[in-house]
């Protein structure tokens, strides 16, 4: 029997063992579980529901851990034995079969079989136990806190909307409703927290979804909400009594309803909803028209802001490359996406570095590109296009636009061609050369883009210091004038004879200031190019060689206009037999319009301004005054759906007006301005003047006005 | 005279006598004092025999009194002497004031009244008529504060702009906001500053058919000082008929049309296609033959548009129709290419040119209003040359001519040398297309005639006021029916214009009220009294002065003469000096010698 009671008790003690060990594991399991859903759900917005995945997933993963249910007599056992030393290591001895044991075994058996029962229970479980539901309460507390911090967020959301909100307005309420409430429910892109609201006024944003719980005094038979004066959708009613009614609507739009209590109306509400817009796109850098001129790193630096009122989801560039002349042009389409985490921010500057080589661009290629960004709603937004071109020299260095065509100063294009040309002969030749003769022909260079710079510079009206090129020219002027200048009293001859002339005024004004801007551009450029070229550094002077190449090109484009050839011959024409047809079976066209009003409604609004200035005085509306109120209303209820917070009061004011009898003009001064903003701005019309009735006495004196002569 | 001489004379002779015998009395005690004593006693004495008389001139004596009238200040009156009488209108509030229910009555009844002093406001024209004759100083009251003049047009045809304008006097110590109301919100406001007098203007588009009752409120600070009413009336008209004839169909044309038919005018448009063809547009019109044009057919017409080239192709009976239409009536815009005109009609308008500056956008203005209209991208190099006899209503920013207009009889002829305005329909500025075009047809339309005008005198008819109603018939002969609240005048016939008819007339109540004339109905805006007070009393101070001045001029010739009354002094005290003298020299014999 003391077997018996011996096995039973590490039975016991296994089962409690086992059983605390479990519930510690769960503990640990639910508070792990919910410190990671509340993660979740809170700050992350998922459904609550994930917390039935996680709880058995992390308790399937301790589980399988430690797996505890295991745990079998002989663990218990070696686990007595370890821990008391009393039982001298045969605490195992009493799971075996008393019939297979040795005397030993059964003496040492019989030993310990008094020992046992009387021992502590060991402490162990008791402690997991206690260290399970301590980790519970750590985790509980924690969770505790998740949800408080995102909650102090939302507070000063809440604070932030509140003070964006004008203060509540004064609502009538019928009096049957006792208590009301509307929840907000924001849809989830938006990442704002529900609202609850104890006014029937509503500011949500679009898509939301609002729940209306409404307690009334008195049982009602059937409550409903009419949207706009057109949709109803009836309140469910969540007691017998008839006295709780709830329902939910999702807005997408601006607009108005109204409580209809068994067929008593109330007061308008007004439902505003804040659309979501979509991403704004700043391209800080570069410029919408980029050229990279040859030397140039052929490299653009973008720079983007991107702002959402919610949430930036995504954003990328869409790039198109144009690479060809003429009929060969070909494009590709790349799509670049910036290596960066949006995670719904609401603001995110980005920057790239677009290697145009690595998109496999050459000169003369061209590449648009535009950025597209998406917001957690999913709506797109793009920006403009942006170019960006790498410029040709081999187009610069042709001689097609020579050939073919009027050449106004065709030594100066050369010029410049051959400064580059020379440029890169040398450059070529500058390891074979001595250091003395690189330095020599660079400096030859230089001056021969000096010569050239001075030449344009006569154009602008620039001084010509050393009258390069007009020198020879200059010489003859002033020979001829010498010969001549033998006139006596000749005035100018003589001026020219002492006077250094510097400017001269018609060359000044020889060219459009267009043009004369992009001559002083080419001027920059050569002067740039000549200063590197004296310093020895044609290697550096080259691009802006090829800049001031190309600009003049730019200008001899400009001063160019082309006509195309054609060959038509057209016969003579004969004066005499021009207009001499025969038209009699040509009938006339004859075309009758009449344009049908599609709508009155200017005018019956115009006429309901004017009759609502007369009741202001007092006169009652007739029945035919009702009629147009009724009209006037009409046309209201479609501005008030599209702008409640414009014209919704003024709905509930002319309600007010048509039908009851007493004369409030705050409200009629309501209705008319409403009226007029409808109308809106009137563009003048054609209207005849009036004359005088009895006009056949001025009529004669303006008649006879002329008789005089 | 006799009798004074020897008076004095014995006067003399008595005092010498008394004076020596003063001078030998053995008593010197207070001698020189008995001697003052004895020259005042004879000297008094003499003079009770022979009073002093001398000469005053007065101003004649008549009968004054003082009459009180609106605005008098209370304190400012109780002061004076006189009899003191008031207007019952002035609302006496002191009692020792007589009230005067109607001033000629009371003169006529007191005829020894001639001379008037004035308190307060003054009297309005018909009493002052009242006064020729009588003496009149005018004491006036400060000038009131308020609103002293105003005007507006009564009546305005849709998409009109309404100008109201007068001048507000502040003769307060604080700054005044007046503040234009109408149709239930403020339209505009002007702040007026202590101590002045400014005039105001105020614009606004009204948007009702109908009547309305704008107002000008005047405040100060918070406290409401005034609120005018300014009655008005928008009306709806028949829309002008326009003919367009082209030479060829154009964009200018083809846009003006299509705007002309969606504002619902009735446009008929003849383009020629070739020799004597024509295409035809009847638009909200019924069609009709307009191949030739004759007189009978343009009567149908308010104005007709055409470009030079076509009024110099048309025959020469169809200008002439169109010349004699105009003279009528009839209202003519030329739109004008060319620098020399090839028809009679165009040479009306000399034209220049001038180049056009390249790239440069024509900035446009309305002579009218001088409102400026957005830029035109458009080349203009043809020029008019406005004569001293033309009205200029386009100019451009230099202030050159592009579209201007003269008179021809009773029509007006407009030419423009502006051809593509429809560049501002193509840009969305449709205000500016709409302007243009509306500034150009009503001036040129043919002017309606009405059936029936009607003037008010006075400006402001209140209730239980006489008013004077003025009516204009085109039919004159017959004597119209005038009705007013469903009473029946009177008229009376004007002696030199047979079509004016002329009746008086009490109003009762305030607001519209309608008068019936023949058959046609005109509202009448009827004031309450307290309405536009201020402007009465202004207008009442001003003609008083001027009534003053022209009465003061005349009396200078009809001064009289002051009367010169001769008076005595009193004898009483001789007397009373003889009587002093004599108990001295008694007393100083009895009692001080003794």
């Amino acid at each position: 029997m003391l077997n018996t009671e011996d096995r039973n008790w590490i039975t016991n003690l296994r089962i409690k063992w086992i059983s605390f060990y479990l519930i510690g594991m769960v503990s640990i399991a639910l508070a792990t579980a919910l410190v990671l859903s509340f993660i979740c759900v809170y700050p992350l917005h998922y459904s609550p529901w994930l917390f039935a995945i996680i709880f058995p997933v992390v308790l399937g993963i301790l589980l399988y851990i430690k797996p505890i249910w295991r745990t079998t007599d002989q663990d218990i056992t070696r686990f007595l034995n370890n821990r008391y030393p009393e039982l001298e290591e045969s605490a195992d001895l009493l799971l075996q079969n008393e019939a297979e044991l040795s005397l030993l075994q059964q003496l040492q058996r019989s030993k310990i079989e008094n020992i046992i029962p009387k021992l502590a229970q060991p402490k162990e479980p008791l402690k997991k136990l206690y260290a399970g539901l301590l980790i519970l309460l750590a985790g509980l507390l924690i969770s505790f806190a998740i949800t408080q911090i995102p909650l102090r967020d939302n507070d000063s959301l809440k604070d932030r909307e509140k003070a964006n909100q004008i203060q509540p307005i004064k609502e009538n309420i019928p009096a049957e409703i006792s208590d009301f409430s509307a929840i907000v429910i924001p849809p989830p892109y938006t990442g704002k927290a529900e609202r609850n609201q104890k006014q029937f006024t509503i500011t949500a944003e679009t898509g939301a979804q609002i729940d209306w719980k409404i307690e009334t005094n008195i049982g009602i038979k059937k409550l409903s909400l009419i949207f706009n004066n057109t949709e109803i959708i009836p309140l469910k009613a969540l007691n017998k009594a008839h006295t709780r009614w709830t329902v939910s609507k999702t807005i997408s739009k601006s607009g108005f309803y109204q409580l209809d209590l068994d067929g008593k109306k109330s007061d308008l509400y007004q439902i505003e909803a804040i659309p979501d817009l979509a991403v704004t796109i700043k391209i800080i850098q570069p410029k919408q028209h980029t050229t990279i001129d040859i030397g140039q790193p052929q490299k653009i630096n973008l720079k983007v802001l991107l702002t959402d009122d919610y949430g930036i989801n995504d954003a990328f560039i869409s790039a198109t490359m144009a690479s060809g002349k003429g009929e060969g042009v070909s494009f590709t389409e790349k799509k670049l996406s910036f290596d960066t985490n949006f995670g719904s921010r609401k603001t995110i500057a980005l920057a790239k570095l677009i290697d145009l080589k690595n998109l496999g661009m050459k000169p003369g290629d061209e590449l648009y590109f535009f950025i597209k960004a998406m917001d957690n709603h999913g709506q797109s937004s793009r920006s403009d296009v942006y170019f960006v071109s790498i410029v040709d020299t081999t187009e610069l260095m042709s001689l097609a636009g020579m050939t073919n065509g009027v050449n106004l100063v065709p030594e100066y294009f050369r010029s410049e061609r051959q400064i580059i040309i020379d440029t890169e002969k040398l450059l070529k030749e500058q390891s074979s050369i001595p250091v003395q003769t690189f330095k020599n022909k660079s400096n030859e260079i230089g001056i021969d883009q000096k010569l050239l710079r001075l030449r344009y510079g006569q154009f602008l009206g620039e001084e010509n210091e050393t009258e390069i090129g007009g020198d020879h020219d200059d010489h003859d002027g002033h020979t001829e004038h010498k010969a001549e200048g033998e006139k006596f009293g000749d005035v100018t001859s003589i001026m020219d004879k002492y006077a250094h002339k510097h400017d001269i005024a018609e060359d000044a004004t020889f060219f459009e200031p267009e043009i004369k801007a992009q001559l002083k551009a080419v001027l920059t450029e050569m002067w740039n190019a000549e200063l590197r070229l004296r310093t020895y550094k044609p290697q550096e002077a080259l691009p802006y060689e090829y800049k001031a190449l190309r600009l003049l090109k730019d200008l001899q484009q400009k001063s160019r206009a082309y006509v195309a050839k054609t060959t038509v011959k057209t016969a003579a024409l004969k004066p005499e037999k021009r207009l001499s047809g025969e038209l009699d079976k040509i009938t006339q066209p004859v075309q009758k319009m009449t344009f049908e009003q599609k709508e009155k409604r200017i005018a019956t609004l115009k006429i309901a301004l004017a009759r609502l200035e007369s009741r202001k005085i007092g006169r009652k509306f007739t029945e035919q005054d009702q009629f147009l109120l009724n009209q006037t209303g009409k046309y209201l209820i479609g501005a008030a759906a599209d702008h409640p917070a414009t014209y919704l009061t003024a709905l509930s004011s002319l309600r007010k007006l048509s039908t009851g009898n007493k004369l409030i003009i705050n409200d009629i001064d309501l209705v008319q301005r409403a009226i007029q903003k409808m109308i809106g701005p009137e563009g003048a019309k054609p209207q005849m003047q009036n004359a005088g009735a009895a006009s056949a006495l001025y009529q004669s004196y303006f008649k006879n006005l002329n008789k005089t002569d | 005279m006799e009798f004074k001489y020897i008076a004095i004379l014995t006067g003399l002779c008595l005092l010498a006598f008394l004076l020596y015998k003063e001078t030998h009395r053995f008593n010197k005690a207070r001698l020189i004092w008995r001697i003052l004593a004895n020259i005042i006693a004879v000297s008094c004495f003499v003079l009770l025999i022979v009073p002093i008389r001398y000469k005053t001139s007065r101003p004649q004596n008549t009968d004054e009194v003082i009459l009180i009238t609106q605005g008098t200040h209370p304190d400012s009156t109780t002061n004076l002497k006189g009899k003191k009488y008031a207007l019952s209108s002035a609302n006496p509030k002191n009692t020792n004031v007589i009230t005067i229910p109607d001033l000629p009555y009371f003169l006529k009844s007191n005829p020894n009244i001639r001379k008037l002093k004035l308190y307060g406001y003054g009297l309005n024209k018909a009493e002052l008529a009242q006064l020729k004759g009588y003496r009149v100083s005018f004491h006036p009251a400060a000038n009131p504060t308020g609103i002293i003049a105003a005007n507006w047009p009564g009546k305005l045809k849709t998409t009109e702009v309404w100008q109201v304008q007068g001048t507000y006097q502040n003769s307060g110590m604080e700054p005044v906001k007046l503040l234009f109301k109408g149709l239930g919100k403020t339209v505009d406001s002007i702040e007026i500053g202590a101590k002045s007098s400014q005039p105001f203007s105020f614009k606004t588009t009204p948007k009702h058919t109908g009547k309305a009752v704008y107002e000008l409120v005047s405040l100060q600070k918070t406290d409401t000082l005034a609120k005018e009413p300014v009655p008005m009336q928008v009306g709806d008209e028949t829309p002008m008929k326009v003919l367009i004839m082209a030479s060829f169909p154009d964009f200018e044309y083809k846009f003006l049309k299509n705007w002309l038919y969606q504002n619902q005018y009735p446009v008929a448009f003849r383009s020629q296609i070739s020799k004597n063809k024509y295409a035809f547009d009847f638009l909200n019109l019924d069609s009709l033959n307009l191949t030739r044009i004759n007189s009978s057919s343009l009567k149908k017409f308010d104005i007709l548009i055409i470009d030079e080239e076509e009024l110099a192709a048309i025959s020469p009976d169809e200008r002439s129709s169109i010349a004699l239409a105009v003279k009528n009536g009839l209202g003519l815009l030329i739109r004008v290419a060319n620098l020399k005109s090839s028809t009679t009609l165009g040479s009306r308008f000399s034209r220049f040119e001038s180049p056009a500056l390249k790239g440069k956008l024509l900035n446009l203005k309305l002579t009218e209003d001088n409102s400026k209209l957005t830029a035109l991208p458009i080349e203009q190099g043809l020029f008019l040359k406005p004569e001293y006899t033309d009205k200029p209503l386009i100019v451009d920013a230099s202030g050159k001519t592009l579209v201007n207009s003269n008179i021809d009889g009773y029509g007006k002829v407009l030419a423009s040398t502006l051809s593509s305005t429809f560049h501002w329909l193509l840009s969305g500025k449709k205000n500016d297309y709409a302007a243009y075009w509306s500034a150009l047809l009503a001036s040129a339309a043919r002017k309606r005639n009405n059936v029936l005008t009607v003037d008010i005198f006075p400006q402001f008819p209140a209730i239980n006021q006489k008013m004077k109603i003025i009516a204009d018939l085109a039919a004159s002969g017959q004597v119209p029916i005038l009705k007013i609240d469903s009473i029946l005048l009177s008229p009376r016939q004007n002696m030199v214009l047979p079509f004016q008819w002329d009746a008086f007339y009490w109003p009762q109540k305030p607001g519209w009220t309608y008068l019936e004339v023949n058959q046609n109905v005109e509202p009448i805006y009827i004031y309450k009294k307290t309405d536009w007070q201020v402007l009465k009393n202004q207008q009442k101070l001003d003609e008083t002065h001027q009534f003053i001045k022209n009465l003061n001029t005349t009396e200078t010739k009809s001064k009289v003469a002051d009367v010169v009354l001769e008076e005595k002094v009193s004898i009483w005290w001789f007397f009373i000096g003889f009587l002093l003298a004599a108990v001295f020299l008694w007393y100083e014999a009895r009692i001080l010698a003794g």
